[in-house]
């Protein structure tokens, strides 16, 4: 018995201590997990700020008082500019470490050390992509004695003396999960996080989709079906007396039937174009790339992205006063991409607005005199060359000018959180930048992103702009990823520039086409300069929008910016509502963000009116017909959780999509090559009799539009009563359409899933199915003499999950409301009732 | 000193104990008081018992600092096994670990 006693309590006493103190599996170490003190469960006590802290941290030159109003947003009050920045990585830190070193890691390939072999594809695609050596590059480029250097080192200061004087309590709960430690923090790590944004909105990759499409429909087809010009104009450069979108009304050239050989090739084509997006995808959540569907990873769609801004001049406002909206769009993560922050310096800059957690910049915001938001230009700063090697299993050199130079190859290494080696790549660069083998052969590429550019800098000086035009002469160099700047201030003016690096290329200037390596005349030979940036100030119409679309109608000026531009939807909305409404109130700003009405929905149930009209002729109107036609009839074109009309319409127009792009389906599979954008959809629908409305499949008859638009509403009919069931009276939206807000680690439990939001196609917050991306800040500015501002996000500026400011801003942000932002000019304007905490940093210097 | 005044002092060390040196201790401290209160036939189930009780003391001093129910649902939730059974897990580690301590002391000891 004793014997028993002794063997089962030592085994027993073994085992404890082996998985309290050991990882087993996923599992981290039971111990310093379930310890309540130490462990998990001391998260707890970290859910909210200390109501009151004095803090003595080297490097402060003066007192910093940070007063956290009742929204979480830190009010800084100092006395330097790196006195504001240390003291905001201190609050950055506290609220978002583990997001912090995520997005470095992200962009240095080094996740697998936090992760391990989950993350590997993802660290393999940065550094393929050679972000670190960018980041890294442009660091080293600033001058040591430049103000941001030295701004954004007080910043990391401030980050690595949180992490330094952590409490065992205070670890965030991730760290615990993965049993991992903080790493140190570096100045550079400020750049890793431009390259990221910078590879998250300017990266684009469709030349291969279009040599694809180019084979299987010939090169006329392909042009007009991924257009460098839109179909439907509705510019960011207003265009003089118009009053409406301009139709182009660029016919569609008949697709040529391939040959077999054409067939293979574009097979071959889009194998290779897959094959690249694998191999450069990054989302912003940490998913494995090689688990994202090919639509996610190639092009960039219709509606996953989907930035808006727009301003109005005090003409066209009911208070008289400048009015200016953000609206971007991204991946919608918890904790958010966004913290909100405000940093004061007498003197120096009274700047408010959402900030990126590792960084001192507050991009898009205002201050006292001038606010400023951006959406995403989507210009063409990506180009592929295709180089001829000495060996193509492993190239040493390849061909320029009929003189072969070296290859630059260099071996990476993948390490896991132990530092064990989990992975050995060999990877291959030349002069343009990193050369990638598919199967359409070894393909170098150039990005602006990886060119010398110091954004940090212009974003810094756009901070402390007093005017729109100041704004713009302080931000004339920014770089990449190029954005459509869009300012009001409060002298009344408003505008906007695509600002940032447009390369001048050969061959008509146009980046859409692989280029030949073999030839330096190829490459790039310059910079666009200012004045050839799309822009406009104070135009005559009163105001200024953005969405992503094609910034400069080409009748006014012809100039190549990019291709396959997104449908201008969301712009002709915005536009549309501008125009309609000469007096503008910020109430009226804040419902547009959630706008439930899309600019493509009139085209399309045009089309099914006209279908319906010549089913009835023609005598194949059916009951079922009636039915489905009197549903979309009665709706009332809003996309809104509880519409029923909406599971139909885009059931409908998506089967119409699918009967029309029959010819680009590669013979003998599923696979299409491209999408074209709804934008050439509706041109189409505009011309009942083009031979793109006859289906393929059925060689003995020709089809009309008409025809195609019916057979589309009775696949789509039947497809929504198979998916939500026969009685349509049971369909919703907002069962069908829902935004998921995923934790960075996609951590069950973490997120928030299934939240039904005003959102559909084309409306001014665009919808995809996986629900994932969205508006990731919304805000309105009142330029008065006394400025004013109302916003949210979809979080909260906690990354702690247990706290519940960690997602208290979701619901504010689905029902499309905003919160008025609080803006006290010193820290006495912030009013006791007003202030959830307060935490001051001495001067006087010594360790915490 | 009678059982329940024994009991309450584990379950007071082993709150101390955990607190001052960490999850580990309460495999200690449960062999330590096998060791004194060699004569007493309930000497694992106590110490069992005093585990829970510690830990379950502390969770309550944790559950004043902030939301340990949360905390529960988050971490159960990542765990996927659920907020109930990481609680119980919880407070079935250190019952092992005393329970165990004091197992190995008293098989070595002889009772």
């Amino acid at each position: 018995m004793r014997k028993l006693t002794l063997g089962v309590s030592a085994i027993a006493l073994a085992g404890c201590l082996h998985v309290g103190a050991m990882p087993v599996g996923p599992v981290p170490p039971l111990g310093a997990l379930l310890d309540p003190v130490h462990g998990v469960w001391g998260i707890a006590s970290t859910a909210d700020l200390p109501s009151d802290q004095t803090l003595s941290l080297e490097g402060f030159s003066g007192d910093v008082e940070v007063k956290y109003d009742d929204r979480s947003v830190p009010h800084i009050f100092a006395t330097t500019e790196a006195d504001a920045a240390r003291a905001l990585g201190w609050v950055h830190a506290r609220d978002r470490l583990f997001q912090m070193e995520m997005i470095q890691r992200a962009v240095a390939g080094t996740l697998t050390e936090l992760l391990g072999k989950r993350a590997l594809a993802i660290d393999q695609n940065a550094r393929r992509l050679m972000l670190a050596q960018a980041a890294d590059a442009k660091w080293n480029a600033v001058p040591d004695t430049a103000a941001v250097k030295q701004v954004i080192t007080a910043y990391m200061e401030g980050v690595n003396a949180y992490v330094a004087g952590m409490r065992p309590q205070d670890l965030p709960l991730e760290y615990r999960l993965l049993n991992a430690k903080p790493r140190t923090f570096e100045p550079r790590d400020t750049y890793y996080l431009l390259v990221r944004m910078s590879q998250t909105l300017s990266y684009q990759e469709e030349e291969l989709a279009h040599d694809a499409l180019r084979e299987l429909v010939g090169a006329a087809a392909a042009d007009a079906l991924m257009p460098i010009e839109s179909p439907i104009q509705e510019p960011i450069e207003p265009v003089a007396g118009r009053t409406q979108a301009r139709f182009t009304g660029a016919a569609i050239p008949a697709p040529v039937l391939p040959t077999p050989a054409q067939v293979s090739e574009a097979r071959r084509t889009l194998d290779a174009a897959q094959q690249l997006a694998r191999a450069t995808a990054m989302p912003m959540s940490a998913v494995d790339p090689m688990n994202l569907t090919l639509t996610e990873l190639m092009g960039r769609g219709e509606a996953v992205v989907g930035s808006n801004n727009w301003a109005v001049s005090p003409s066209r406002s009911a208070n008289g006063h400048a009015m200016l909206s953000g609206d971007p769009h991204l991946e919608l993560t918890l904790p958010s991409i966004w913290y909100e922050a405000h940093l004061v310096v007498p003197g120096v800059m009274d700047v408010y607005g959402v900030s990126f957690p590792l960084s001192p910049i507050i991009p898009i915001g205002f201050n006292r005199d001038v606010a400023w938001t951006m959406t995403n230009t989507g210009n063409d700063v990506v180009d592929f060359y295709r180089e001829q090697v000495d060996d193509t299993l492993s190239p040493k050199k390849y061909l320029v000018d009929g003189a072969w130079r070296d290859v630059t190859v260099r071996e990476e290494i993948f390490k896991d959180l132990r530092g064990r080696v989990i992975q050995r790549d060999t990877m291959y660069s030349t002069h343009r930048g990193p050369l990638m083998q598919t199967s359409a052969g070894w393909l170098s590429q150039r990005w602006t992103a990886r060119e010398i550019s110091d954004e940090g800098n212009v974003f810094r000086m756009g901070m402390s702009a007093q005017s729109s035009p100041d704004f713009y002469e302080r931000t004339a160099t920014f770089r990449t990823p190029a954005q459509n700047m869009l300012t009001a201030d409060r002298q009344g003016n408003i505008g906007i520039r695509s600002t940032g690096r447009y390369p001048i290329r050969p061959n008509g200037g146009r980046g859409d086409r692989i280029q030949d390596g073999t030839l330096s005349a190829n490459d790039w030979s310059g910079d666009q300069p200012l004045m050839w940036y799309p822009q406009a100030y104070n135009p005559t119409q009163g105001y200024l929008a953005s969405a992503n679309q094609q910034p400069v109608d080409p009748q006014a000026r012809n100039q190549y910016a990019g291709a396959n531009w997104p449908s201008p939807w969301r712009a002709m909305r915005i536009n549309h509502i501008l125009r309609d409404n000469a007096q503008m109130t910020v109430d009226d700003m804040r419902k547009m963000h959630t706008d439930p009405k899309s600019e493509l929905t009139p085209f399309v149930m045009a089309a099914i009116a006209s279908a319906a009209e010549s089913a009835k002729t023609a005598g194949v109107w059916t009951a079922d017909d009636s039915v489905a036609y009197s549903l979309l009839t009665a709706w009332d074109s809003e996309f809104v959780p509880d519409s029923r009309g909406a599971v139909l319409f885009t059931m409908v127009t998506t089967q119409i999509g699918t009967l029309l792009w029959d010819e680009l389906i590669l013979p003998g599979e599923t696979r299409r090559v491209v999408t074209p954008q709804q934008a050439v959809l509706v041109s189409l629908l505009r011309e009942n009799a083009s031979v793109w409305w006859d289906l393929r499949s059925t060689a003995d008859s020709v089809e009309t539009r008409d025809e195609i638009v019916l057979l589309g509403m009775r696949k789509g009919w039947a497809l929504a009563r198979s998916l939500e069931g026969n009685d349509p009276a049971t369909w919703r939206w907002g069962k069908i359409r829902m935004t998921n807000i995923n934790h960075i680690l996609r951590l069950p439990g973490f997120g928030r899933d299934s939240l039904e939001v005003r959102s559909g196609p084309g409306t001014l917050s665009p919808s995809d199915n996986g629900g994932t991306h969205g508006a990731s800040w919304r805000f309105v500015v009142e330029l008065a003499p006394e400025i004013r501002a109302w916003g949210t996000y979809p979080g909260g500026q906690s990354g702690n999950p247990v706290s519940r400011r960690y997602d208290d801003r979701i619901d504010l942000w689905q029902a499309g409301e905003l919160a008025e932002l609080r803006v006290p000019g010193t820290a006495a304007d912030l009013s006791v009732e007003h202030t959830t905490a307060r935490l001051v940093f001495t001067g006087k210097g010594g360790a915490r | 000193m009678g059982r329940l005044v024994w009991f309450l002092t584990l379950v007071i060390a082993v709150a101390l104990g955990t607190y001052a040196f960490g999850w580990a201790a309460p495999a200690v401290l449960g062999a330590a008081w096998a060791a004194v209160r060699r004569d007493d036939a309930f000497v694992p189930a106590m110490a069992a018992l005093a585990g829970v009780f510690g830990w379950g003391a502390l969770l309550g001093v944790a559950s004043l600092a902030g939301p340990v129910a949360r905390v529960a649902d988050v971490v159960g939730a990542a765990m996927q096994v659920g907020a109930g059974p990481l609680l119980a897990l919880t407070l079935a580690f250190p019952a092992l670990l005393t329970a165990s301590g004091a197992g190995v002391v008293r098989g070595v000891a002889g009772r």
